[in-house]
């Protein structure tokens, strides 16, 4: 038997990532696992070619182990999400450069409650850099 | 591994009842979750020589129940379990020839709490 994995990414649809930690942990065809996870067979071979696990024995033929299979789909899942950075105090988001930067020469607006309005510029563009704050403190502002 | 065979039997099973007995598919997929339970216990054993494992359906059924299953439910999974062993005895006579009828009906009489005298 021989391995064939390509890693790459594939749109898993919800219903095969409900039903996958249900296969078997056995061997299957993919006309098999593709009846269990009511997917057209074109689209798990497809998977298969896109990196999901499946062996070959000596007679060519595929076989698809239902718990490698199932972790794979959850792997798919986690791929697909992307990362996020919360912003740390004293960071905002500069819409010019795209990107998150320590804010320069933040002022604090208290707005309503516990929200507040920081203010400030953008070290690398010199534009403004807006950010909504709750429970505002003198440790959001950077010491700059 | 589980046991291929088995696997196969069961999706035969549940064929059989969509076209036969012409149950829903909401049906069919319930008769498999609970035939899943069924195929774990026997494991890489093919159903013929299922009386042999020492641990019960029931008390397998027991030991995975962790996370809740309730009377009702269990009731139904050994119900579907035993339609399911009466039919492939039924249908595969030879294969199935160590399986004895009253060893089928012992499956939900358990739960039930009656006395099995055959």
């Amino acid at each position: 038997m021989s391995e064939n994995q390509n890693s790459s990414n594939c749109r898993i649809s919800r219903n095969v990532l409900i039903k996958a930690p249900g296969l078997l942990p056995m061997l299957y065809t993919p006309r098999e696992i593709a009846e269990d996870l009511d997917v057209p067979e074109t689209t798990l071979r497809d998977w298969l070619n896109h990196g999901a696990p499946h062996s070959r024995d000596e007679s060519n033929h595929i076989w698809i182990d239902g718990k490698q299979f199932a972790a794979w789909v959850d792997n798919q899942r986690n791929a697909r999400k992307k990362p996020t950075h919360p912003l740390q105090v004293g960071e905002g988001f500069c819409m010019r450069c795209n990107t998150i930067v320590k804010i320069q020469n933040g002022e604090i607006r208290p707005v309503k409650g516990n929200l507040s309005h920081l203010k400030g510029k953008c070290p690398i563009c010199g534009g403004i850099v807006n950010r909504g704050i709750w429970n505002a403190g003198s440790s959001e502002l950077p010491q700059c | 591994m589980l046991d291929r065979q088995n696997y196969l039997n069961v999706k035969l099973f549940l064929k059989y009842s969509r076209v036969v007995h012409g149950r829903s598919s909401l049906q069919i997929s319930n008769d498999f979750e609970h035939l899943k339970s069924l195929l774990l216990w026997a494991g890489s054993q093919p159903f013929g020589s299922v009386p042999t494992i020492n641990t019960s359906l029931f008390d397998f059924l027991i030991q995975k129940a962790v996370n809740g299953l309730d009377q009702a439910e269990l009731q139904s999974i050994l119900n579907t379990n035993q339609r399911f062993l009466l039919w492939v005895k039924a249908m595969f006579p030879v294969e199935f020839q160590n399986i004895r009828l009253s060893w089928i009906i012992k499956i939900s009489a358990i739960m039930e709490g009656k006395e099995v005298i055959i």
